[in-house]
């Protein structure tokens, strides 16, 4: 039971959540897959999709977890959508033009976009969210709108309106946003956030009370009107939610009747009702592919992730000292056989990264040093750094055998043999590593809180269209005992802070990001704070009569064309 | 019995105190979980968050607030679903009732037979072959015989569903299908159970069936069936009902194993599921509702044992 779970335990940082479920990009599928434009796609029938765990909140403006995402982002479409070919931002229920100063969005929703009620979804419905998201108590994304003009006032009840949203008042589908300053991923996050409808959820938030929020409105989890292609049906609480087709769907009614999202124990048991087709899709584990794939009813289908699994290496360990040693660092990076590692523990799926942007993302550079395996050039990098080997085989300065912990979360069996594969190699090159375990949940807050336990870890990012790599690596993001922060591996560098502010902008156009996180993408590769690790493939693993599934790198769920799915009678 | 009654509030009171202090002081924070991930948090948000739900009070406050509100009835909210704790865990109490109590049912449907047939065929290979089901069944791991079940039956077979209550499609109404859904999962919850009863139905019936009325009654010239159906199992069965009280609790608390197998959606999955993301007032909630159980089910059995041999008083 806790390999699935251990799936869902990669970090979701960058990228909106909201977006999780309608992203896409270039894509391998399964050999000897079938074109579908040969048949002739027909309506009916239903996908059953497992999942580890429950839902908690059928909202995208109070919750944050990736199954609730997975379900609310089939209910609430977004303004802004990702391109599945590049992870641009892509127009979806709105249009938008940007001012010239790069400070005000005007936007123009669809005009065939509707509730599934018949009401058309306007600039209020927005707004609400905004509200809404603003008030909340509980939502993790309190911050999101922050940029915002006048969003902090109405958060704090010092004004009855966020200023910086203007309605036209000649048409009810016409809005424009002012934000403080550019803020480039704002598109994404900002308006990746999906208007809720404000004749169902517009009266639990009021201008003049901040005490009145959305938190306890039933239809939070029983949604009477959806935007997204399917409606919400019935929530069997702990087992299955069901969805039904939106007739209404601006892009089209779904050729689904439905869509069920079942609670699955365990990676194991979730390949077994693939093959009994209790599930009819499911992401599965790199172990069970070469079973699966041998039954004649399932097909897997298989694609690039922008995300990576990684070993982080704290620089300013107060115990080991000697990561702050850049030589030290790429010693590492040399000394272990990253290949090996790929066919050991991922069963070759995947691919290896060599910094920041995997190779399918647009921020991504080329050229970068691959560290190929090298035991020499690592054994005379340490030796640079002052290490002589000593009888025992381990390298060693002033007495002192250079070794230390690598910890990574129980339960993740991917992980777990990640780490003694690493264990075993750098015990190879003469370095001495003590593996070990720790739950998630108590190592989260550890990294985060930049406890001086932790020495090195092997953890994941989770990453979506969105480039900004800022919480991750600018220098102010480094943990301290008042506020916590991602970049736990205390990484501190001038040049990356100033390309990390660029790719924030002012300038937002493609090429000037690009350049500025190529250069950001050159230097992580060759401090490596990380050893960059791999990049696993997605696996889904879908009944093999499903129809029109074209998944791709920014759409982590593969799901983001749903309505176009059909299903082969 | 009143002073058994009132037993039960300190040892509930002890059990509550414990749990507290233990979930809270285990590493982790609720808090940063469950906002892990968000891109635009601020400490300030995170901040606000803990005080919202009282985590950012001293220990001993948030005990005492938290008893106050049980008192009141209040479990607190769930921090993962923004719902009061208490009220989700029962409605997920009926689906670990059902389970449990089927569970209840084939312990005593097999187990029983099975004991007594291998004490009157003594020394065969039946009886021998009862004694070592006796002795795997209790010993197999829970979750082994789970996985298990679910090849065979489910993957192999395709005679039965592996998970969940009901199949996708399929109203809440439809028994047949929910009898097939239960039918896996309590059967491997029962397991253990079964084992126990026909080693222990044996013995009892072997102790009884050696006994003088025993021998009087077939002396009388009373059929076989006769002797063995009213004399001998009646008195045998006696110390069976005593047992019947810890029951009930040990099928929930086992229950817990076999929900997360079979992803039944009971309390036990539930409060599992809490424990992994510090949910506290679920946990509190969880852990609180089966302790109660439990001593509720003691005070039966004491009850009970005064009633099937007056000897005992309960005092």
């Amino acid at each position: 039971m806790k390999s699935t779970r251990a799936m869902r335990m990669f970090v979701s940082v960058l990228g909106a959540a909201s977006l999780v479920a309608t992203a896409c990009a270039p894509s391998t599928t399964a050999p000897g897959a079938t074109p579908a434009q040969a048949e002739t796609p027909v309506a009916g029938g239903r996908v059953i999709e497992g999942t580890a765990s429950d839902a908690q909140r059928l909202n995208p403006a109070t919750s944050n977890d990736n199954v609730s995402s997975l379900v609310s982002g089939k209910i609430y479409d977004s303004l802004v959508n990702v391109d599945p070919k590049t992870g641009d931002p892509i127009p979806w229920l709105g249009k938008w033009t940007v001012s010239s100063d790069g400070l005000t969005y005007s936007w123009t929703i669809e005009a065939k976009a509707n509730w599934s009620d018949g009401k058309p979804i306007i600039a209020d419905d927005f707004l609400t969210r905004v509200k809404s998201q603003l008030r909340s108590k509980v939502t993790p994304n309190k911050s999101t709108f922050n940029d915002v003009v006048g969003a902090q006032d109405y958060q704090a009840g010092k004004a009855t309106s966020v200023s910086g949203i203007k309605i036209d008042p000649a048409d009810p589908k016409k809005f424009s946003v002012t934000f403080t300053k550019v803020f480039c991923p704002a598109l994404l996050s900002v308006f990746g956030s999906a208007p809720l409808p404000t004749h169902i959820f517009g009266k639990y938030t009021v201008d003049s009370d901040v005490t009145k929020n959305l938190d306890d409105a039933p239809e939070i989890n029983a949604p009477p009107v959806a935007s997204g292609p399917f409606k919400f049906k019935e929530w069997r609480k702990g087992d299955q939610i069901i969805l039904s087709r939106n007739d209404t769907y601006f892009l089209g009614a779904p050729l689904l009747d439905e869509y069920v999202l079942k609670v699955v124990a365990d990676s194991t048991v979730g390949a077994a009702q693939l093959k009994t087709g209790e599930l009819t899709v499911y992401s599965i584990q790199p172990g069970d592919v070469a079973d699966l794939s041998k039954q004649d009813s399932l097909k897997v289908y298989r694609w690039q992730n922008p995300g990576y699994t990684y070993i982080g290496w704290r620089q300013q360990s107060p115990t080991a000292t000697f990561l702050n040693d850049k030589r030290v660092r790429q010693a590492l990076a040399y000394g272990i056989n990253m290949k090996d590692v790929l066919q050991a523990v991922y069963f070759g799926e995947g691919t290896q990264v060599f910094s920041h942007h995997a190779p399918v993302s647009w921020a991504a550079a080329t050229g970068l040093n691959p560290y190929a395996y090298d035991k020499a050039k690592a054994e005379s990098l340490l030796k640079d750094a002052g290490y002589a080997k000593g009888a025992d085989g381990f390298f060693a300065k002033d007495g002192k055998t250079l070794g230390f912990t690598i910890v990574t979360n129980q339960g993740n069996k991917t992980r777990e043999t990640f780490l003694q594969a690493a264990a075993e190699q750098y015990k190879q090159l003469g370095v001495k590593i003590n593996p070990k375990l720790e739950a998630f949940e108590a190592l989260v807050p550890k990294l985060t809180g930049g406890s001086p336990e932790i020495e090195s870890v092997i953890i994941g990012w989770q990453i979506g269209a969105e480039a900004d790599a800022y919480t991750l690596w600018h220098s102010s993001a480094i943990p301290t005992p008042e506020k916590g922060g991602n970049n736990f591996v205390f990484f501190k560098n001038a040049r990356v802070d100033q390309l990390l502010d660029i790719g924030r902008g002012p300038d937002c156009s493609k090429d000037a990001r690009k350049k500025a996180y190529q250069e950001f993408n050159q230097i992580l590769n060759e401090e490596q704070p990380y050893n960059f690790g791999i990049s696993n493939n997605v696996l889904l693993a879908t009944a093999a009569n499903i129809r029109g599934i074209d998944p791709g790198s920014f759409s982590p769920t593969g799901e983001w064309n749903i309505h176009k799915w059909w299903i082969k009678k | 019995m009143i002073r058994r009654l009132l037993y039960a509030i300190p040892t509930l009171l002890g059990i509550s105190v414990i749990v507290f202090m233990l979930t809270r002081l285990s590493p982790g924070d609720p808090v940063r979980l469950f906002t892990f991930g968000s891109v635009t948090i601020t400490e300030d948000d995170i901040r606000q968050l803990r005080a919202f739900y009282g985590l950012d009070q001293p220990l001993p406050v948030q005990y005492v607030n938290w008893m106050l509100g049980v008192l009141r009835g209040d479990f607190g909210m769930s921090l993962q679903y923004h719902k009061p704790a208490l009220g989700l865990l029962l409605e997920r109490l009926p689906a670990t009732l059902q389970l449990a109590l089927a569970a209840l049912l084939l312990q005593l449907l097999i187990g029983v037979p099975l004991g007594v047939y291998a004490a009157l065929k003594r020394g065969s290979w039946v009886d021998n072959a009862i004694r070592l089901f006796g002795v795997v069944g209790h010993a197999v791991p829970t979750f082994w015989i789970g996985l298990l079940a679910i090849i065979l039956f489910a993957v192999t077979l395709r005679v039965l569903p592996s998970q969940g209550l009901l199949t996708v499609g399929k109203d809440q109404s439809d028994i047949i299908d929910r009898l097939r859904h239960i039918i896996l999962p309590a059967f491997v919850l029962a397991l253990a159970g079964i084992a126990n009863y026909s080693r222990y139905l044996r013995t009892e019936t072997l102790d009884v069936i050696a006994q003088d009325f025993v021998r009087t009654a077939h002396a009388k010239g009373l059929r076989n069936r006769t002797v063995v159906f009213t004399h001998a199992l009646r008195n045998a069965l006696i110390p069976m009902v005593t047992a019947l009280g810890g029951l009930l609790a040990v099928l929930v608390s086992g229950s817990l194993i076999v929900e997360q197998i079979f992803t039944w959606p009971g309390a036990g999955q539930f409060t599992y599921a809490a424990a992994r993301v510090k949910d506290y007032p679920v946990i509190m909630a969880g852990v609180m509702l089966g302790s109660t159980l439990l001593v509720v089910s003691y005070l039966i059995r004491d009850v009970l044992y005064a009633v099937v041999d007056p000897r005992i008083k309960a005092r």
